[in-house]
């Protein structure tokens, strides 16, 4: 658990180093292009974490276990903050590359689409009285709610966009994979998608234990009013 | 019927409907209009805020800087232009070739008068190699 806090903090200082230390810039963004490091770590974050809703919610649908209810939750704060991260640096990174912080094209309003998805998804469990009721509603918007994340993958291949299509799920014609950036580009993305993975990972373990000590405190102050 | 049919039938349902709004979303809008598509039918469009997007022909572009006016054509297929003149400053990416999504009314002359300039950049990565800025690195120019 603690690990887990600093080995990300040193992951993402390293990572620091590595991006603006001894990575070269892009030919054509220059400078700006290392928000990259920020923008595409907090996607990958904002994607397992929307998985995560969905898996613990069909776990409670199906099981009605309480693990599964916290798993879903406690990565229902998390898919709202990294998909807030994603907006946030993605407008950053649009203003001097575009020559704007917003458009509503596909790709970004999908993704706007996510984000108010699992804000409300936040609203309904923090505001619906709590209970098994409210587990179930929630674990219904949690499946739903993650129809989106392909929408926000494929926008860019359905339609026209703003937004540049993918560069390293990037085809050529014959359907190979021609991944569209140099390695000294995307080595360090590696990289910084992991210490986004190790910062998920400690935020998401730190949120379930809170959530399972609510739960507990929840059930005592229950039991303690039953005898006054 | 059984709870699990239940769920499924309710399943199926908001996939179809949101299937459904995806779909008649693809087939009445788009995002921007090309420019073969905007003069195969002008006056559908004349004077109506639209998106163009197309890429700058080369040689096309002309940014004064006294009056603060860019003007440039737009084509994708080099066989359908439209003119374009943009009161505002010049983007920083704007260049010969670039792909751009312009947002403003076409006129009567058939000139896009844009209200806004923006630069679609490529899906491409690459290292700045040339000969005078090798190797350097954004600590490096950060100090300048």
């Amino acid at each position: 658990m603690k690990w887990l806090g600093w080995s990300s903090l040193a992951a993402m200082a390293g990572v620091g180093v590595w991006v603006f230390g001894f990575t070269p810039e892009d030919t054509n963004m220059g400078f700006v292009q290392k928000i990259f490091y920020i923008h595409i770590p907090s996607v990958v974050a904002a994607y397992l974490a929307a998985f995560l809703v969905a898996l613990g919610s069909l776990g409670y649908l199906w099981k009605r276990e309480a693990p599964y209810d916290r798993l879903a939750r406690s990565s229902g704060e998390l898919a709202t903050l990294f998909f807030g991260m994603v907006l946030a640096t993605g407008a950053i990174w649009g203003r001097p590359t575009w020559g704007t912080y917003w458009t509503w094209d596909p790709r970004l309003t999908s993704a706007l689409m996510a984000f108010l998805l699992y804000a409300g998804y936040g609203l309904l469990r923090a505001f619906a009285p709590p209970g098994e009721k409210q587990a179930r509603l929630a674990a219904v918007l949690g499946l739903v709610a993650f129809l989106d994340i392909p929408l926000i993958h494929l926008s860019v291949q359905w339609w026209r966009t703003l937004h540049q299509p993918t560069t390293f799920f990037k085809v050529d014609q014959q359907g190979r994979p021609t991944p569209a950036a140099d390695p000294e580009i995307y080595l360090p993305l590696f990289g910084a998608i992991g210490a986004a993975l190790l910062l998920f990972a400690f935020l998401l373990v730190f949120r379930m234990k809170i959530q399972a000590r609510e739960e507990d405190l929840a059930e005592r102050l229950a039991g303690h009013e039953t005898l006054s | 019927m059984s709870r699990q049919i239940q769920y499924l039938i309710a399943a199926l349902a908001v996939v179809a409907i949101l299937g459904g709004v995806v779909y008649m979303g693809t087939r009445t809008t788009v995002y921007f209009r090309t420019p073969s598509e905007i003069l195969a039918e002008p006056e559908a469009f004349r004077h109506k805020p639209i998106r163009v997007g197309a890429l700058v022909e080369k040689g096309s572009a002309h940014w004064d800087a006294q009056k603060v006016r860019l003007t440039f054509r737009v084509t994708e297929d080099m066989e359908h232009f439209i003119p374009v003149v943009f009161d505002g400053v010049k983007p920083d990416m704007f260049k010969d070739g670039q792909g751009v999504v312009v947002e403003g009314r076409l006129g009567d002359d058939g000139v896009l008068v844009a209200s806004q300039v923006l630069v679609k950049h490529s899906e491409e990565y690459r290292a700045e190699k040339s000969s005078k800025s090798k190797g350097r690195s954004a600590m490096e120019t950060l100090g300048q």
